[in-house]
């Protein structure tokens, strides 16, 4: 008998609906959510009404054109001007359930993130779309490599499981050695790890004397957090070494969850949830839209996330945006070819953590010692990100070096979402001095 | 059941009776969610009911506004 299990589809109303009804439900959504943003965001209003717009001028979705960008610097500039979060929510701090943050940027200020009861909600509802395209059912056995901390990470893909009604088991703090273990004794069907840690769990087994490919039951890998996931040759890798099938999916703590996800076709690109999100791919430069397979920044808005609206925020995201035609599924949400391919500036991403070359600076100049520094960014064994902060300390404080080291590093990584920095003594005189604008990081990784 | 007010979804489409029941389900829990006079066992769980059916509602563009009572 046919029942919801046997549905390709999480949401077949919406996820099938013809481009043009697709535009106008984006349509009805977005004027109401101006409006409310308008009506309950000081931050908003004053970005509207120093735009000369008012919500009456939204009526087509082309007129989402006439409403200004929203930045990540804004962001920050108003969390700093009325801490802790600004006057872009709209309700106050009682109504909500959940506190996140994201990865320091410019000093050591991240972006502070409230939902209400709704809200998480809705973040896990956003998994089960991606969830459900790749094949996750309620008879699934989903174990979470994922340590479950204030970095939104996977947290919502562990509600979102619960509420397919598939038996999660949640990793926490164990260590890859126990990781391995349990997925192979509780007989896991599914995984879900960055790209990164789906390899290295996978070695380690490898010394286990585990074949995950003949002890497990892990029939897929749902990664996030890195472009890697949409990378050919690291997905191969990973589907060679766990006998599984591997599956993209990426999103950002600022809207809480995921925007894209692959289906179970693997049409090349991750489809885009264009009943809950307008994607627009715009010249980073112009600000003018990018047609289909031309790369440009992602700017999105978001319908869900009641506390914190998000409208045309700049991601700095580079994609290449085609029609969803490029799929076979059936869905009418348009595609990102090879998923997110990078950044438009200079931010770095590391093993999933966003690194800002001025948020490193920030830390290394609390050290007077460290006279010069640089960023080494390095590809090891083509797969694996490592970051390198080389110091530099004037000669009578190199014998202070085996005290300071380990503080620096300490401190680096509880603003990068405790990302492990490499941390290495330069030799006296050995790194660039700079008169002008200072380029003190290296990335020495494969470009393309 | 009172049935919901509402007979359109946002694509102004008739609503299904199963979509009105869904939505006649959301106003009946978002009525009980406005209550104060509720023990917390009762007012915990309905709010924890009312955003679930919300997501249902609003996954069918049934809806697109806040609970507010969550």
């Amino acid at each position: 008998m046919a029942g919801p299990d046997t549905s390709p589809y999480w949401n077949p109303k919406t996820e099938t609906l013809p481009r043009e009804q697709l535009a106008a439900l984006q349509t009805e959504k977005l004027r109401r959510l101006v409006q409310r943003a308008w009506n309950e965001s000081p931050f908003h209003r004053r970005l509207y009404e120093r735009a000369r717009v008012t919500p009456d001028r939204i009526k087509t979705l082309d007129d989402i054109r006439r409403l200004p960008f929203m930045t990540r610097e804004d962001w920050m500039a108003c969390q700093a001007e009325k801490p802790l979060f600004g006057d872009l929510v709209t309700r106050p701090r009682a109504d909500a359930i959940r506190y996140h943050l994201t990865s320091g940027t410019s000093g050591r200020q991240p972006l502070r993130v409230l939902d209400s009861r709704k809200d998480w909600a809705w973040i896990g509802e956003m998994w089960c779309y991606g969830f459900w395209a790749f094949g996750i059912r309620p008879r699934d056995t989903v174990f979470f490599a994922f340590s479950y901390g204030s970095f939104i990470g996977f947290w919502g893909a562990h509600y979102c499981c619960e509420k397919i009604g598939c038996l999660v088991l949640p990793s926490g703090n164990l260590t890859t050695e126990a990781r391995v273990k349990q997925l192979v004794e509780m007989e896991a069907t599914v995984v879900c790890a960055t790209p990164t840690y789906a390899l290295r769990m996978a070695q380690c087994a490898q010394q286990m004397g585990i074949d995950l490919r003949r002890d497990g039951k892990v029939e897929r890998v749902i990664v996030s957090g890195e472009p890697a996931g949409s990378i050919p040759a690291t997905k191969r890798l990973i589907e060679e070494m766990w006998g599984a099938k591997c599956g993209d999916t990426a999103g950002m703590t600022e809207i809480g969850t995921i925007m894209i996800f692959e289906c179970d076709r693997q049409p090349g690109g991750t489809h885009i949830i264009e009943d809950h999100f307008i994607e627009e791919v715009l010249d980073p430069t112009s600000g003018e839209p990018a047609g289909y397979g031309e790369r440009g920044e992602r700017v999105v808005t978001s319908f869900g996330r009641g506390f914190i609206p998000l409208i045309r925020y700049r991601t700095k995201d580079l994609v290449e945006k085609v029609p969803h035609s490029d799929c076979s599924c059936g869905r009418t949400g348009d595609l990102y070819r090879g998923g997110i391919l990078g950044r438009v500036d200079d931010m770095k991403l590391i093993r999933g953590t966003n690194v800002y070359p001025r948020a490193v600076e920030a830390i290394v100049r609390e050290y007077p010692e460290v006279e010069e520094f640089q960023i080494v960014i390095t590809r090891e064994d083509d797969i694996r990100d490592e970051i390198t902060v080389q110091c530099e300390l004037a000669p009578d404080k190199r014998p202070l070096w085996d005290a300071l080291a380990p503080r620096i590093g300490k401190d680096l990584a509880d603003v990068h979402e405790g990302l492990r920095f490499n941390v290495a003594l330069a030799d006296p005189g050995s790194l660039p001095r700079f008169e002008l604008k200072a380029k003190r990081l290296q990335d020495l990784r494969p470009k393309g | 059941m009172t049935p919901p007010r509402q007979v359109d979804d946002l694509l102004g489409r008739e609503l299904s009776a199963d979509e009105r029941e869904l939505l006649g389900l959301y106003e009946r829990l978002r009525a009980l969610a406005s209550r104060s006079d509720l023990a917390p066992c009762v007012t915990a769980n309905v709010k924890q009911a009312l955003v679930m059916i919300w997501n249902a509602c609003n996954d069918l563009a049934l809806i697109a506004e806040e609970p507010r009572v969550d």
